[in-house]
């Protein structure tokens, strides 16, 4: 992991409460304690309509997200078609572009929102939404952690999928920078391999490199140059 | 050294020129365009912002995490070289972050940049006549400016990707660059995931699959990021038999996704 990725782990870690999986929950417990925001909250997405909360660390936060999900609108909902981060430090100046959240929203409590998109590539799992009860813009360190948080979110998300979260000494994976490629590569392969979604081959290699204790990297490299394969017992290249 | 950055950009030019013909893929073209300045130009960073539909800047690329943390700072605050550069039409160029004026003229940007290891910003407006379109900006972690045939050089870069995003968008709709847009940051990614769908299912190399998706694209006259979409959902199939065929979408969200990202809220 990198050096920013390692610290936010540490969090994290340091966040997590009794003998339960390392979670979304500790994640959010973090993202307040260590960024200057005054709450978080993670909601999986697998279509604009389809949103279900995982955890929020207040009741505010609960609500902006329930706010967004009845309304269809506000920087979150916006958030999973752009793909990039929504960074609005000041709700009421952006009255005029969500004008059933924002009033909501700001009655509630909430005074800035920062929402980034849980994604890679054609896998998008959720949303993480950070909110501030005053007008102030996320600092440049602040808004380079929580890049990171999101990133280890998306994982947290996947790997929770696998089960494989609950497993003492559980921790992110992360290939090599160079390998990064091949693990996307390898994920549309055993995607076709075991005829499932992109998201499922994603959860699959994860949970595999975990368990055999190899780095994400090498085991994508295995399938990329078929000395690994997914799923049904085929000798590699033996079907078209 | 001067020849050297000339002949560089020489096949530069031709590679993205190349992005140009058939097949034209925004993202790709721009992406290629960031990685290229970073190789070329003795920056360390650079970062691509463009106007999407409604007149406001979006990230679109970023060659470093540090370059797209500075870029977003300073779409959130409003505020930095790079939307000053927008604004105006006019190159922006900091040799020096940390001087007294830059600090007084960006309160907010000043710092953070500094904190995120860049000592030098080059800033330069994509713009044909009146139309300014966005801007790539170049960051340097050293605090000095950048030799004169470098200067030249990025501004013969920024006059071509201008041009190749102008005639895109007179080819096609507004909207289609705005949807192009949404794809922006992770449609090398969304690639990768699609050679990977693609070598599995015609039991080629990742590498050759690029090249089949890449001829694909050109022979149909398809963005290559839109194509990967389709082939992973499996909605255009371009094995050498089938004479590209292209059944209709299938209905809503794969069956498989993982647990926690299935199905409507109840």
């Amino acid at each position: 992991m990198g050096e920013r990725a390692v610290k936010v782990w540490a969090w994290i870690a340091a966040a997590h409460e009794g003998d339960a999986p390392v979670s979304v929950a500790a994640l959010c417990r973090a993202a307040v304690l260590r960024l200057a925001v005054d709450g978080a909250s993670v909601t999986a997405v697998s279509s604009p309509v389809a949103r279900e909360p995982v955890c929020a660390s207040d009741e505010v936060s609960a609500r902006l997200e329930e706010f967004q999900f009845t309304l269809g609108e506000g920087p979150g909902a916006d958030d999973f078609r752009l793909g990039s981060p929504m960074l609005i430090p000041e709700l009421d100046l952006v009255a005029a572009r969500w004008p059933g959240f924002v009033p909501a929203a700001v009655a509630a409590g909430a005074r800035a929102m920062f929402s980034f998109p849980l994604q890679a590539g054609i896998i998008q799992v959720g949303i993480l939404s950070l909110y501030r009860a005053r007008p102030g813009s996320l600092g440049a360190e602040d808004l380079a952690d929580a890049l990171v948080f999101a990133d280890i979110a998306l994982q947290l998300l996947l790997d929770a999928a696998s089960g494989i979260t609950g497993s003492p000494g559980y921790q992110p994976l992360e290939g090599a920078p160079g390998a990064r490629a091949e693990v996307h590569q390898a994920t549309g392969m055993i995607s076709v391999q075991l005829g499932v979604s992109l998201e499922e081959a994603f959860v699959r290699l994860r949970a595999h490199a975990f368990a055999s204790g190899t780095a994400l990297g090498d085991v994508a490299g295995e399938v990329v140059r078929r000395r690994l394969r997914f799923g049904r017992a085929a000798a590699p290249g033996s079907e078209r | 050294m001067v020849t050297s950055v000339d002949e560089r950009l020489a096949q530069t030019f031709v590679e993205l020129a190349d992005t140009l013909v058939a097949g034209f893929d925004l993202m790709e073209f721009l992406q290629t365009l960031t990685e290229r300045c970073v190789e070329l130009l003795e920056v360390d960073a650079a970062g691509l912002l463009l106007a999407d539909g409604r007149g406001a800047l979006r990230l679109v690329a970023a060659s470093t995490e540090q370059a797209r943390v500075v870029e977003l700072f300073q779409l959130q605050n409003d505020e930095g070289p790079c939307v000053d550069c927008f604004r105006s039409g006019q190159p922006v160029i900091i040799g020096d972050i940390s001087a007294g004026n830059v600090v007084a003229r960006w309160p907010r940007f000043g710092p953070a940049a500094l904190e995120m290891g860049f000592a030098g910003v080059h800033a330069i407006p994509m713009r044909l006549r009146d139309q300014v379109i966005g801007t790539l900006n170049l960051f340097r972690s050293a605090p000095d400016g950048l030799d004169e045939p470098v200067a030249r050089a990025a501004r013969a870069l920024v006059d071509v990707a201008t041009i190749g995003i102008l005639q895109e968008r007179a080819v096609r709709q507004q909207e289609l660059v705005a949807a192009q847009l949404q794809a922006a940051l992770h449609s090398r990614v969304m690639i990768e995931q699609a050679k990977g769908v693609l070598a599995e299912r015609q039991q080629v190399t990742p590498d050759e699959a690029f090249l089949i998706l890449r001829r694909y694209a050109r022979d149909h006259n398809r963005p290559l990021t839109a194509l990967a979409g389709d082939v992973i959902h499996g909605i255009t199939d371009i094995s050498p038999g089938s004479q590209a065929t292209t059944r209709p979408a299938p209905h809503g969200d794969p069956e498989n996704s993982p647990g926690p990202a299935s199905g409507p809220r109840s």
